[in-house]
């Protein structure tokens, strides 16, 4: 779990960045290289590190969704980003450009490796190919009557974190539909923009360098990465080994 | 073979204040009914279309109370006035996010503690303003005004990094001498002023902000419960960090049509009173750049430090009443 920072003091590295189990895209328009080493530090060697623009802008969170199956991105991608992606990111990786008005996919789709929230108007071809790409299940949802599921939801295949003013009986239902535990909360600073402020994938995450000691400790046991801690083993095999406490 | 981010300094364009929260609210009033046009319908490949502000951009943090100063200003968006009433209010903690956004190139492009210095400021509630609109559910923050002493926290990491900052950014060595003495020896009379709005805000605001301050400031002389905070606040100079435009190239410019091309144009009109009464300044460029119009494509950001004397205010609020009162 890591506090990073984009250019400038700016904690926004959702925006600017994305995380999945088999990739990583960094911004390329960034006058610093911060992000990147800070990514670089905990994901080298273990998956590929992509630098990209989208259609020339930095903030390539906001354009683009993607999960270990595939990756879509917003009509704006040039032909020569999109080609550079093709080469850089794993065969197994469908990567693809995809006509859809709602060009921010970053803040219009919030999904896993299994299931994915869209936003409430996008089109029903763009909703097949989601499916077919990513390989997950579809659903259109809102979270908070806000219809930006991306923007407000960040989800892993172990937890979801969603924008604090969500109901709770919105959350069971969601739960259950997503099949992953949720969590409501907040980060950098209160910030209710959740997936600006985090990157997560199944084993870490990232957060923006605001995010407070609390926030932190939500998303360490919503999205289960303590799992290298030595209390968190000893507490699991406790619950399997002691039957009765005399 | 991924590609690392060259290590080549590029440009850094960063929204301007100018697109400030009251404009973008005006502008989403006028969008509300669009309706966002297919990609197949776009006749132009690169057709550009706009993204703006996204909406991953945190919302300006919210609440307040204090004196109360109405104005009005003139916004047009498709010819219509539009009215507003500005409050100052004491900072508080919830301004923490609109404070960050107005202070990000507070020190160029350089990484640094800015969250803690936010922190300061805030916490600091007997003397600073924070400028608001009435009535706005977001809290947005258009102005801050502050001034900090500059011993009080010269153990906390960002003042060491701003204190750096400056050290480096000084090219001219008699002048770091001077800087240094502020900096160090004569830091407990040194108080920081910060200074920082949104690029459209009226001007008419000016006079009353910055008498605000100044009262406060000797306010806080008397008011304050402890003796040593009480010193802390009987600045004997003050410390300005802020931007201006110079001209690039000063020689080589000849005026066209008669008109004045001015050397240096400042942000904010204060500023050159204050220039005016400072005993020293230098400028330093800017690594960052403002987004800019076809006109001021001969000009160059810079960053523009200077001292100013205590005993020097009261003229500079004469001068301020005076410059607001001729425009």
């Amino acid at each position: 779990m890591m506090s990073l920072q984009y250019d400038n003091n700016n904690c926004e590295i959702g925006v600017f960045s994305k995380l999945t189990n088999a990739y990583c895209l960094v911004s390329a328009t960034s006058a610093s290289a911060n992000l990147f080493t800070g990514y670089e530090s905990k994901l080298k060697g273990v998956i590929p590190i992509v630098t990209t623009s989208i259609g020339g802008s930095g903030t390539i969170g906001s354009l683009c969704v993607g999960n270990k199956n595939g990756l879509l991105l917003s009509h704006t991608i040039t032909d020569q980003e999109l080609q550079h992606l093709r080469d850089s990111l794993p065969d197994e990786v469908v990567v693809q450009r995809i006509e859809e008005p709602i060009c921010a996919l970053g803040n219009a789709i919030a999904c896993n490796d299994y299931v994915a929230l869209v936003h409430p108007k996008l089109e029903n071809n763009t909703e097949e190919i989601i499916s077919d790409v990513l390989g997950v299940e579809v659903y259109r949802q809102t979270i908070a009557n806000n219809e930006l599921v991306g923007s407000y939801c960040s989800l892993s295949n172990n937890g979801g974190m969603v924008h604090s003013n969500t109901k709770v009986e919105e959350m069971v239902e969601l739960a259950n539909l997503l099949q992953v535990p949720l969590v409501a909360g907040t980060m950098n600073r209160g910030s209710q923009v959740i997936s600006a402020g985090l990157t997560v994938n199944d084993w870490t995450a990232f957060c923006g360098s605001d995010t407070t000691a609390v926030e932190l400790s939500v998303v360490n046991g919503i999205f289960k990465l303590v799992q290298s801690q030595p209390d968190f083993v000893v507490s699991e095999m406790r619950k399997s080994l002691i039957d009765t406490y005399v | 073979m991924p590609r690392r981010p060259s290590s080549g300094r590029r440009v850094l364009k960063y929204q301007p204040l100018a697109f400030s929260p009251f404009m973008r609210l005006l502008s989403f009033a006028s969008m509300a009914r669009r309706n966002l046009p297919h990609p197949e319908d776009c006749q132009c490949s690169d057709e550009e279309i706009s993204f703006d502000e996204k909406e991953k951009i945190p919302n300006l943090s919210k609440k307040g109370k204090e004196q109360q100063l109405s104005d009005s200003s003139d916004e047009e968006d498709s010819q219509e006035d539009v009215q507003a009433d500005f409050e100052f209010f004491d900072p508080k903690p919830t301004d923490f996010h609109g404070v960050k956004i107005l202070l990000q190139n507070y020190l160029d492009d350089k990484e640094w503690d800015l969250s803690s210095f936010v922190d300061f400021i805030l916490e600091q509630t007997t003397v600073g303003t924070v400028v608001k609109v009435a009535d706005d559910e977001d809290e947005s923050v258009f102005a801050l005004v502050t001034a900090l002493n500059m011993a009080r926290y010269k153990d906390n990491k960002c003042f060491r990094d701003l204190k750096e900052f400056l050290r480096k950014v000084c090219s001219e060595k008699t002048i770091a001498n001077n800087l240094e003495m502020l900096l160090e020896k004569k830091a407990q009379d040194v108080g920081l002023l910060v200074s920082q709005r949104v690029m459209n805000l009226p001007p008419q605001l000016l006079p009353p902000l910055y008498d605000g301050l100044f009262d406060e400031v000797s306010w806080a002389t008397e008011d304050e419960p402890t003796e040593e905070l009480r010193r802390s606040f009987r600045f004997k100079s003050y410390l300005l960090i802020t931007k201006i435009y110079k001209l690039k190239n000063p020689k080589q410019r000849k005026p066209r049509h008669g008109e004045d091309i001015e050397e240096t144009i400042f942000l904010k009109p204060e500023d050159e009173l204050f220039l005016e009464l400072s005993s020293w300044s230098f400028t330093f460029p800017m690594r960052s750049q403002l987004v800019t119009s076809q006109e001021m494509k001969n000009y160059q950001l810079m960053g523009l430090v200077m001292a100013v004397e205590a005993n020097k205010i009261p003229k500079f609020r004469k001068m301020l009443n005076s410059l607001i009162d001729e425009q």
